[in-house]
């Protein structure tokens, strides 16, 4: 009967590891050329992170006013690129404060 | 002729009174403002502005828009500005962290055309409210 228990214990504690291991955090990478992101619309999960990488010859500065996720990532010139991690869900829309017609949303999900 | 006759030419010929005392409006025929005019700056600056600054200066520049919260020390309150008009072009132009200033300003010369930049530093200058003395200028 122990045996039984420390078996299961341990099978346990194995489910855990490889739920774990299956959802570990991503990095999600988000072009900015031509003055538009490349994607309108960006799927991650709670602990993932957004790099955002500036491929335009000129100066980006993004951020967000959402309630979930407040963030300035400064001014960054060609070739730089700035992340941002996610850790609470909710609807996040992103902007340009050099070019206000740059915007994408990220929907931060559990 | 009857009264109502009588009420309606009183009318016309006091409307007509009125139309001649009139100053002879200006033409409307091509500009309205001179292009190199102080005025006709202040208004391209203040549609620039109206674009690309209030996000964090704010609609009255008083530094209170909307992303003003993410940032400490808060966006200049420009209307209380008491640098002149060359620092004011030259932040505009290379960005707060090549001034030793915010890095959140960001350098616009990439994005601005020469005149809208001193576009844009007309209108900051019309609308501050502080010493305006000729050191300003």
């Amino acid at each position: 009967m122990i045996r039984s228990d420390r078996y299961l214990t341990g099978l346990g504690a194995l489910i855990l590891v490889v739920a774990a291991s299956v959802y570990a955090a991503q990095e999600h990478a988000v072009i900015q050329k031509g003055k538009a992101f490349s994607v309108k619309r960006l799927n991650v999960k709670i602990g993932d992170s957004v790099k955002f990488v500036n491929e335009d010859p000129y100066t980006h500065n993004v951020f967000s006013l959402s309630d979930a996720k407040s963030f300035d990532l400064g001014s960054h010139g060609q070739g730089v690129s700035r992340t941002v991690s996610f850790d609470k869900a909710g609807t996040i829309e992103v902007e340009c404060a050099v070019h206000p017609e740059m915007r994408m949303i990220v929907e931060v999900s559990k | 002729m009857t009264k109502a006759w009588s009420c309606w030419l009183l009318g016309i010929a006091a409307c007509a009174v009125f139309a001649s005392a009139q100053p002879v409006s200006p033409s409307t025929d091509g500009a309205l403002l001179p292009r190199d005019s102080v005025e006709a700056a202040e208004f391209r600056g203040s549609v620039v502005f109206g674009q690309y600054c209030v996000t964090c200066h704010g609609i009255n520049a008083d530094g209170k828009g909307r992303a003003a919260r993410l940032y400490n020390p808060r966006p200049a309150n420009l209307r209380l500005s008491d640098k002149n008009d060359e620092y004011i072009g030259l932040i505009v132009r290379i960005g707060g962290a090549a001034m030793a200033r915010s890095e959140f300003m960001p350098p616009w010369s990439a994005e601005l055309t020469e005149e809208q930049m001193r576009d844009v530093v007309v209108y900051v200058r019309s609308i501050n409210v502080s010493n305006t003395s000729e050191n300003n200028r």
